[in-house]
């Protein structure tokens, strides 16, 4: 089936099978790499993308159920200087960095509801991403750093 | 660009020891010749760790994989620091897998700063000192008239400088000097400073590239089916409706190797990965599963229970502990640990090209060339006939030490002429494993008149990584690992038995530092509490001949303030552990919160030597304490033979709103550095349950724990 995406303001046109999760179309089709596989059932926030601004779970959403314009990190900013992205690199957040696309898309979804969200704040919109290198005290510090 | 360079200048890494380093030990008079392609520019190797080229542009090789560990930046600064180049100004670039130029390139247990650190810093030297060589020849002047700062060289006479590029054509025809100078530590412009990681800015847009993220042409995309208990042999496969799902290419039995045991799965090939796992679910696989299913947690346990009985494999001993417990009163304790996955957030993957007298990998690891040696062994081809293209990875923890997914892949691709993508499901890496092992531990101890620690026993009921199989071998590796024989117990025994069965083990982050310490450290609470005395006083009197431990407990009674009183509702508890050189004590902090323990703060004091980069030691350290936490607080379970936690929804790691505030002290030091990636990940567990004591009375001997206070895991 063919599909057209609008991805990071540009429109693509896959054919693939409907049923195939956005994660692989985005990956595999689209060849952008920066929104990562976790887990495959919507519990790691690894495959975190935006859909008209909300953070959606791209392994769990089926491609063609997909219902508005998606931004990946690709799509967040020309020169790596969102104003969350500059915090996390201000905080160094990062260590092995698999799922800091999901932390970062997830945060500024975050960010754009709530200027200045509270640590209960933080914690809820965030609870939902996984991060096994345990980068939580610097994802919190470059939240705030970026909420300022 | 073709650059001819002399042989001479490569500083040789010598054959008795990988590890072991001699500056320009190649002979006088060996003028042998080789052309190298460098690079298109008129760049200069002076040695293999940095190249200079004309304009002056610095590039310095990191050697080892980066997992996280923040290698990537910590290699070059203490090679910019002897250099004396500006640590912001340089390329860094990961070098090739090549033991030959760079020695070991594994980065497990710690090891890469610690162990590199002497080699590294003569290769800054070595360079710096070629350098200064030839300015001083430009200048027909004593070398020793000649300072180098900033990337140029001074004439310390006339104040003429040339820079790094001027000179490097030069210093490149220069003889490596067998022993440079190395600078005073207390010179040092870089090493000790936190500089900012230079691999962070491409992990904070996507350009970061993982080996999930790599393909190559025509590659084909395989998932794999596996037998959810361990040892399963595939009795029957119906593909019917799996070749039916477009896109599928090839149904293939598989195989690979783990610590001596050959673990089977089914695999679907397909063109996308979707379509592979889709034919995977379709698949109909009747597996074999020789009686294993009547394996549980709790039986696994029982049989442990039992081996404990066994009083032999002493492996360390001091006085005469099995006298004294004999005849004394003796407070006996018995720990449990759970099984534990690794589950680094980029799933297990790897590709490889198979070809008539070559192969290729492309992927993630943490040993790049063990899978070239292992490839070379099982494909029979010359090991330079192998190329290793190794990325960043998404999670290590020991698991990318391993060459199993490069198995899988390799015997796909040979099996189908194609280059193979296999990529592990989550499903598959959770319940898979091998794992960090379940672990008993049986302690023993008697207090003298005093209240002084007589005699303490530890027993370690546990799987051996690297002795899995067979009924002869009786190794105990690393088993005791983390047991402190450095408290000042006039008699001290510490034993093990080793036990063998179907269920994978394999080295965690921390390995058996990650189990031992919280059975070691909640005893030697319990026997303070016993003796009515404070823990932290009661550990520090056993310490007085150990001064880094001495230390770093002297250090966190003032930092945490420990005598100060505490309410009701607050509890407090310590821990000491060593873990690849580095000592440290950590301090948590709880409180009650109606019927739940809040932990409010873990702070850790860690003495661990020269500390290359302290910002980064700081989040391995959170690290390490949140990989720390998720172990204490979940855990896997064997139940009918498999694992019965299949994926996040019920193995939970530990989320963001349950990481408590944490606080790390590096203390100074001028030693040589010690390990940095797992400090602090062995006392997460006995300083929580020693606090939890602290505030309830309850004791704490199973993990995982539950922070409901209405739970009976407490008690």
């Amino acid at each position: 089936m063919e599909v057209t995406l609008n991805i990071n303001g540009e429109k693509k046109t896959v054919d693939l099978d409907p049923d195939m999760p956005l994660l692989w179309a985005i990956r595999d089709f689209v060849w952008l790499t920066g929104t990562k596989f976790g887990c495959g059932i919507g519990q790691c926030g690894a495959c975190t993308v935006l859909m008209d601004g909300q953070p959606v779970r791209s392994c769990t959403l089926p491609v063609s159920a997909v219902s508005g314009a998606i931004t990946t990190i690709e799509g967040l900013s020309e020169n790596n200087d969102h104003p969350v992205q500059q915090a996390w690199i201000e905080a160094q957040v990062p260590q092995c960095g698999y799922c800091q696309s999901g932390q970062i898309l997830n945060a500024v979804a975050l960010l754009e509801k709530n200027a200045s969200p509270s640590e209960e704040e933080i914690h809820r919109a965030m609870d939902g991403v996984l991060c096994r290198c345990g980068t939580y005290p610097r994802i919190r510090k470059a939240i705030k750093i970026a909420s300022q | 660009m073709k650059t001819k360079i002399n042989r001479r200048k490569f500083v040789q890494l010598s054959a008795a020891s990988s590890l072991f380093l001699a500056v320009g030990c190649v002979p006088k008079g060996d003028q042998q010749e080789e052309v190298v392609n460098v690079s298109n520019l008129p760049t200069t190797e002076l040695n293999q760790f940095i190249k200079i080229d004309t304009q002056g542009k610095v590039t310095l090789m990191n050697h080892r994989p980066e997992m996280g560990q923040g290698t990537y930046q910590a290699i070059p600064m203490i090679l910019a620091e002897e250099l004396e180049v500006d640590i912001n100004r340089v390329t860094i670039e990961q070098s090739p897998a090549n033991s030959e130029r760079y020695g070991r390139q594994m980065v497990v247990g710690s090891h890469s700063i610690q162990n590199e650190y002497d080699k590294l810093r003569k290769m800054g030297a070595a360079a710096k000192a070629m350098l200064i060589s030839a300015a001083a020849e430009r200048w027909q002047m004593d070398p020793s008239q000649c300072k180098a700062e900033n990337g140029q060289v001074s004439n310390t006479q006339n104040k003429e400088t040339l820079n790094y590029g001027e000179l490097v054509e030069a210093a490149a025809q220069m003889e490596a000097p067998t022993d440079p100078k190395l600078k005073d530590p207390k010179a040092f412009k870089i090493i000790g400073q936190a500089i900012p990681r230079a691999d962070i800015p491409l992990k904070t847009n996507g350009k970061a590239e993982f080996g999930i993220d790599k393909s190559v042409p025509g590659m084909l995309y395989a998932s794999i089916e596996r037998s959810p208990v361990f040892l399963g042999e595939v009795a029957e496969i119906d593909d019917s409706e799996t070749r039916k799902v477009p896109g599928v290419k090839q149904v293939l039995k598989t195989s690979r190797e783990v610590f001596g045991r050959t673990r089977h799965g089914v695999a679907v090939l397909a063109d996308t990965y979707w379509a592979a796992y889709k034919g995977r679910q379709a698949l109909k696989v009747t597996w074999d599963q020789k009686g294993l299913e009547a394996n549980t947690s709790a039986s696994i346990m029982e049989d442990y229970r039992k081996a404990s009985a066994k009083n032999d494999d002493v492996q360390f001993e001091k006085g005469n502990a099995d006298r004294v417990l004999s005849s004394s009163e003796v407070h006996t304790a018995t720990y449990e640990m759970p099984y534990q996955a690794h589950v680094p957030m980029e799933p297990m993957n790897a590709i490889v090209h198979v070809e008539k007298d070559k192969a290729a990998f492309w992927g993630s690891t943490q040993n790049p060339n063990g899978i070239r040696s292992f490839l070379a062994e099982k494909l029979n081809i010359s090991p330079e006939n192998i190329a290793i293209n190794y990325t960043f990875m998404g999670g290590g923890f020991g698991r990318r030490s391993l060459t199993d997914i490069a198995e899988e892949a390799a015997d796909l691709s040979q099996q189908s002429g194609a280059p193979v993508k296999v990529i592990w499901t989550r499903e598959d890496d959770q319940t898979q494993g091998p794992f960090r092992a379940c672990s008993l531990n049986v302690l023993k101890g008697a207090l003298d008149e005093e209240g002084q620690l007589n005699a303490l026993e530890h027993k370690v009921v546990c799987q051996e990584i690297r002795n899995q199989t067979g009924n002869n071998n009786t190794s105990i590796g690393q088993m005791t690992g983390g047991i402190n024989t450095e408290y000042g117990v006039p008699n001290m025994a510490v034993k093990a038995v080793v036990q063998k069965h179907y269920v994978p083990i394999s080295y965690w982050r921390a390995v058996y530092h990650s189990t031992n310490p919280f059975a070691h450290e909640s005893f030697i609470d319990e026997m303070a509490n016993q003796a009515g005395k404070d823990p932290l006083a009661f550990r520090l009197a056993m310490m007085q001949d150990h001064p880094r431990f001495r230390r770093v407990l002297e250090e966190a009674r003032k930092i945490v303030n420990w005598d100060a009183p505490r309410n009701l509702d607050q509890g407090r508890g310590i821990a000491i552990a060593e873990r690849s050189g580095a000592h440290f004590a950590m301090v948590v902090d709880v409180s009650r919160d109606k019927q739940k323990i809040n932990i409010d703060k873990i702070t850790t004091i860690l003495d661990l030597g020269t500390c290359v980069n302290p910002d980064t030691v700081k989040a391995q350290t959170e690290g390490s304490i949140v990989m720390g936490l998720s172990a204490t607080l979940a855990g896997l379970t064997i139940e009918n033979g498999a694992v019965a936690e299949q994926n996040f929804d019920s193995y939970s790691i530990l989320k963001i709103s349950q990481c408590p505030e944490i606080e790390t002290h590096i203390l100074p030091s001028d030693a040589k550095p010690d390990g940095a990636g797992e400090s602090g990940l062995p006392t997460v567990a006995p300083a929580l349950a020693n606090a939890i004591y602290d505030l309830t009375g309850k004791r704490i001997r199973k993990l995982p724990l539950s922070l409901e206070l209405n739970q009976t895991d407490i008690g």
